[in-house]
């Protein structure tokens, strides 16, 4: 394997794996002080139990979190030596924010963990709110870093050197708000699934059926709200790169010919050698429409870009299918949940909702890696887009794929003990009783 | 602006050194205990670790993005030499943190607690090995710094570096110190009968400490480490040496005694006058290749990046040193800070 491929998949692997826990670890947290304040307001004893068993999770998602984010820190440099050394100090802004804001969210999380019954209760409870607020903010500075890759901006590129650095237009860079709302939203709703998920199986089973109900509720309201809200974030994102990145919005439709009244492309298997696109379902002119908000609008085929600036076509069509689909599916299902609670909670009793809402745990996490997928191999050949090319970027060091080979095995080891902990949490809780106030 | 941005630097060093330095010293003490001491070292690790665990850790995140943002060449140069030792080292750290969280967090205390502390024990020992093999490859002299790699094997750019006994020297002269810095600090934290035990330990470790830290010295000076040789003849390392040999009387005093205040202040002064002999003497070249030392300065981002860094470290600074204080405090983590 060349030394690029394997930077490539190491890096792809890490921020795959990374992904998933720190989105968690940022979530999570919200539902946790829901189900304290409910605790505070009520005196329930079942918020109690619940909150401290969340918290639990929140404790080792975090720590899994910080620890591949360190890593990633590192990886940054050690794969990628010559972008760090010029984009360093142009993206210095949000990453040392983003360090603030990660230690702000240590610190309130240590109050937060070993606060019971020591700190004053409503003081605990706002450390909650800290750990919560700083990881989105945490989250939202690391996708602006991301977004200066795919919209460089805050500096003058003169003769191959990068000059009138201003780091704070950098941080504010045209991609960072889009990018970072649709993250956020992203997180939300990957995250209030999958948990909601997992106290749905709960309750299918008919284990401590009381308690994973009260948990199901919290973690599916954040994920319906989120995942409703998406598709008009989705819509700024389709603008704004249709408008940015041309070529890659032609990727993710596989639209190889410019032409006006584009229409839009669902499913389909693409064939790069004679640029067709089988087995799809048309929408006459609806790619121009949500590109430009005019029917007739031109947009930019592929075959309009130089060869070697196109990114892979299948993977990056393939992977914004499967977020759009799925994307549809949890919003669908986010509707009918809120739907269920207008009626009056009869569907509650049915085992089928319960196993609509097993299936679609792992859901939302796939639609958030494929659009991970869909902007990041949509940005190449580009590392930062039109100035560096990625594979300008690779460290010189050789046998990375060795690297890569550790980081599978580590990170593969990591997932299976992670959810080997998280499932003896889960059986724990439900052989407990409900804590005493 | 440059000097706050120094600053910070050397202060999350200083802090780094010092308390996660501290953190993985306890994973090293732990590691050479008996079975029942073990079990007190734990339980008395995460009462004083366990909230600001986390924290002591992120000081290097904040020293890596200092170093990218403001000193990118110096930076290039050390992941791109020093790949092989800093990727083991993230894999100790990688492991040993979720060691920690494993073994505390774990719902069920079974079998698998025996799998998690040797997890946690072994990297506590690893990792910092490899972060003093780092510093060690830094200051001696083996980096190849050059724009022809191909002139070069793979062996000699990006093992010979580091895997020489200069920097293995370095490497097991930090983990020495961490387990000084954690036995010494037991000292203070343990419950009053089980104070012995930290004493005979912190004794050990000044004795080991000394001994690999004058056999490093020694091995560089002999074997021309360029390093060794400039440091040896600069009046502020030497001052700091002198001032390190004579402070380590009352550190043995105190200890032998065991001082739970005294102990501590006296292995701070040491890390401190340690660190400053280090890096002093050679300011601002803080990295000696083949051809000679190259300064942390050379290619400092333009000022624009300095400045906003520089704020930025200062704002950040002014929220998060106060809620660490208060974190330590609010748990009696520091029970030197209580009265009785």
């Amino acid at each position: 394997m060349e030394n690029l491929d394997a930077a490539r998949l190491q890096m792809a692997f890490t921020l795959i794996f990374h992904i998933v826990f720190a989105c968690v670890g940022m979530v999570m947290p919200f539902f946790m002080v829901v189900a304290h304040k409910k605790w505070l307001n009520t005196r329930n004893p079942i918020y109690l139990t619940l909150t401290k068993s969340w918290q639990k999770g929140v404790a080792i998602f975090f720590v899994t979190g910080a620890v591949s984010g360190t890593a990633l820190s590192f990886e940054l440099g050690l794969l990628w030596p010559e972008f760090m050394k010029h984009a360093g100090p142009i993206i210095g802004m949000p990453f040392s924010l983003e360090g603030a804001a990660f230690f702000v969210e240590a610190i309130a999380l240590g109050f937060y963990l070993y606060g019971w019954n020591k700190i004053p209760e409503k003081f605990h409870w706002i450390t909650g709110i800290i750990v919560g607020i700083s990881g989105v903010a945490s989250g939202i500075l690391v996708v602006s870093a991301n977004g200066w890759m795919n919209a460089p901006s805050g500096f003058d590129y003169i003769n191959g050197e990068f000059l009138n650095i201003d780091p704070i237009k950098a941080l504010f860079n045209p991609a960072w708000f889009t990018q970072a709302l649709h993250m956020t939203l992203a997180a939300f709703t990957a995250t209030g699934f999958a948990v909601a998920g997992v106290h749905a199986y709960q309750i299918f089973k008919k284990r401590n059926i009381e308690l994973h109900k009260k948990a199901f509720k919290i973690a599916i309201t954040f994920g319906a709200i989120a995942a409703i809200l998406q598709p008009l974030s989705g819509d700024l994102s389709a603008k704004d790169i249709a408008e940015r990145q041309p070529v890659k919005l032609a990727a993710m439709e596989a639209h190889y010919d410019t032409s006006t009244g584009a229409p839009l492309y669902i499913g389909g298997i693409v064939n790069n050698e004679t640029q067709e696109v089988s087995y799809k379902i048309e929408i006459p002119k609806a790619l121009s429409f949500l590109a430009f908000g005019d029917f007739d609008a031109e947009v930019k085929g592929l075959n309009d870009f130089p060869k070697d600036e196109h990114p892979n076509v299948a993977i990056v069509h393939y992977a914004f299918q499967t977020m759009v689909g799925i994307g549809t599916l949890l919003m669908l299902a986010g509707i009918l949940f809120l739907i269920t609670l207008s009626r009056k909670r009869t569907w509650f009793n049915s085992p089928k909702f319960w196993l609509l809402f097993i299936i679609l745990a792992p859901m939302g996490f796939i639609a958030l890696e494929a659009g991970w997928i869909v902007t990041e191999v949509g940005r190449q050949p580009w590392i930062i887009h039109h100035i560096m090319k990625t594979k300008d970027a690779v460290t010189p060091v050789p046998g990375i794929v060795y690297s890569f080979y550790m980081y599978v095995v580590l990170y593969s080891i990591l997932t299976i003990a992670v959810t080997w902990l998280m499932s003896r949490q889960i059986k724990a809780l439900n052989n407990t009783k409900n804590m005493e106030a | 602006m440059i000097y706050v941005v120094l600053f910070f630097l050397a202060f999350s060093l200083v802090l780094y050194v010092l308390l996660a330095g501290a953190d993985f010293g306890a994973g090293i003490v732990e590691l050479f205990s008996s079975k029942e001491n073990q079990a007190i070292t734990k339980k008395t690790v995460y009462r004083v670790m366990g909230p600001v665990w986390e924290a002591n850790h992120i000081w290097i995140i904040i020293m890596i993005v200092i170093l990218w943002v403001a000193f990118p060449i110096y930076y290039n140069i050390l992941v791109v030499s020093l790949h092989i030792p800093l990727t083991l080292m993230l894999l100790g750290i990688t492991l040993r943190g979720v060691a920690f969280v494993f073994r505390h967090y774990d719902a069920y205390k079974d079998k698998s607690q025996v799998l998690y502390d040797w997890m946690f024990k072994t990297a506590s020992l690893v990792t910092p090995i490899f972060l003093g093999i780092t510093f060690g490859a830094i200051i001696s002299g083996e980096i190849i710094h050059t724009i022809s790699i191909t002139d070069y094997n793979f062996k000699e750019l990006y093992i010979d570096s580091w895997f020489n006994i200069f920097s293995i020297l370095t490497g097991l002269f930090f983990a020495s110190l961490c387990a000084f810095l954690s036995a010494v600090l037991l000292i203070g934290e343990a419950a009053s009968i089980n104070r012995k035990i930290y004493v005979k330990k912190a004794t050990i470790a000044t004795l080991v400490v000394v001994t690999i830290g004058s056999l490093t010295m020694l091995y560089g000076y002999f074997n021309q480490v360029p390093f060794v040789l400039t440091f040896t003849s600069n009046v502020y390392a030497i001052i700091a040496i002198i001032l390190s040999a004579l402070f380590l009387i009352p550190l043995w005093i105190s200890i032998r005694g065991g001082h739970r205040i005294l102990s501590r202040i006296f292995a701070g002064i040491q890390v401190l006058l340690i660190l400053v002999a280090a890096l002093t003497p050679h300011f601002p070249n803080i990295l000696f290749t083949t051809q000679g030392s190259i300064s942390i300065l050379q290619g400092v981002a333009p000022e624009s990046v300095i400045h906003t860094l520089g704020i930025t470290l200062l704002i950040g600074g002014g929220v998060i040193l106060p809620g660490l204080f208060h974190l330590l405090k609010s748990f009696k983590m520091i029970k030197i800070l209580e009265r009785n």
